[in-house]
């Protein structure tokens, strides 16, 4: 199983870097490792002179975590970027937007953050969410269209985003998942896209809460 | 070493998992018919598995020195750390419109004075 591996290959990268020879390169090192899907990164600008969609940049796709880490080394953080702005993370092909085939019938896990967590938590959580999907950490990981960030004045929020709000088993596995992993106290809710078109995500109710 | 299941793959030789052993000896025949000399082909799982990574290993790859290098896409620079550090990024400056304006300027020129 890889998750056996994992450990003891981790374990040798850091005696080789503390170590003084650089001779024996841990093969982890040498290669790519490929993920299931090949993912989009977007991003969502907020030009006043453009309109919603012509906001929204696909910025470029990957499939291997290294790929992800190159990109997330030299980008900036969600708290370093301007009140406003969104980061995508999506299925190559499906466009984080309500209206596409992907999401229709979907919705999210929403975790809203309180400014105070801009620093502490929104970065950390961000990372870890987007490791959970590229990474394939779901049970029901075929239910998984993406996740975003919004970057904003009063609430900071990431969105998880599922492809059938029919499918509650599959979409609480998701939900307590993302709650383990964040080590989220409180209780997180999941949203219907088409109910959160007609009114305000603060009052759209929770078809899911875990 | 022990590496993952992904990394053997890679470091090892790739093309198409077969190799010849040579039969020197009646003793080196295996006991049973069921197993080729020199061990089964079929080591690996075949094609199907869901990829998985689980996050220590993703985060234990993040110093890689591959992980390290500048993506090669195009990015905006608003969205760099260090817009100096990756090659390709993209300037909303006045004076690469005013050249790239004069490029196209110029082929069409090209093109006339060649039809001439």
């Amino acid at each position: 199983m890889a998750g056996n591996n994992t450990e003891e290959v981790e374990g040798s990268a850091t005696t080789e870097t503390k170590g003084t020879t650089n001779t024996e390169v841990p093969p982890e090192f040498l290669i790519k490792h490929p993920l299931q899907n090949t993912w989009s990164l977007w991003f969502y600008d907020n030009d006043r002179n453009k309109t919603w969609e012509e906001n929204l940049i696909e910025l470029t796709t990957f499939d291997t975590v290294e790929d992800f880490w190159r990109l997330y080394h030299h980008i900036k953080l969600p708290s370093e970027l301007r009140q406003g702005h969104d980061y995508a993370v999506f299925k190559q092909g499906i466009r984080p937007m309500w209206e596409d085939d992907a999401n229709k019938m979907g919705g999210r896990w929403l975790i809203s953050l309180e400014k105070k967590q801009r620093n502490s938590d929104l970065d950390r959580f961000w990372l870890d969410v987007v490791l959970l999907l590229i990474g394939e950490n779901f049970d029901h990981s075929e239910e998984i269209c993406g996740a975003v960030v919004n970057v904003r004045a009063k609430l900071d929020k990431i969105g998880v985003w599922t492809a059938d709000t029919s499918k509650q088993h599959a979409n609480i596995e998701i939900g307590r998942k993302i709650k383990e992993q964040l080590g989220i106290h409180g209780k997180i809710g999941f949203q219907v896209h088409r109910d959160t078109m007609v009114k305000h995500s603060s009052a759209t109710k929770n078809l899911y809460t875990v | 070493m022990s590496a993952s299941p992904i990394a053997r793959q890679a470091t090892n030789v790739q093309a198409i998992p077969s190799r010849r052993v040579l039969i020197t000896d009646p003793t080196q025949m295996p006991d049973v018919y069921s197993s080729t000399p020199g061990g089964t082909v079929y080591s690996t799982t075949p094609g199907g598995t869901r990829i998985v990574y689980e996050r220590s290993f993703m985060m234990s790859l993040r110093q890689s020195p591959i992980s390290q290098t500048p993506p090669k896409c195009a990015l905006p620079a608003a969205l760099l750390k260090n817009p100096n550090s990756v090659p390709n990024v993209i300037q909303p400056s006045p004076a690469q419109k005013a050249r790239s304006n004069s490029i196209s300027f110029d082929e069409s020129q090209e093109t006339f004075s060649m039809d001439l």
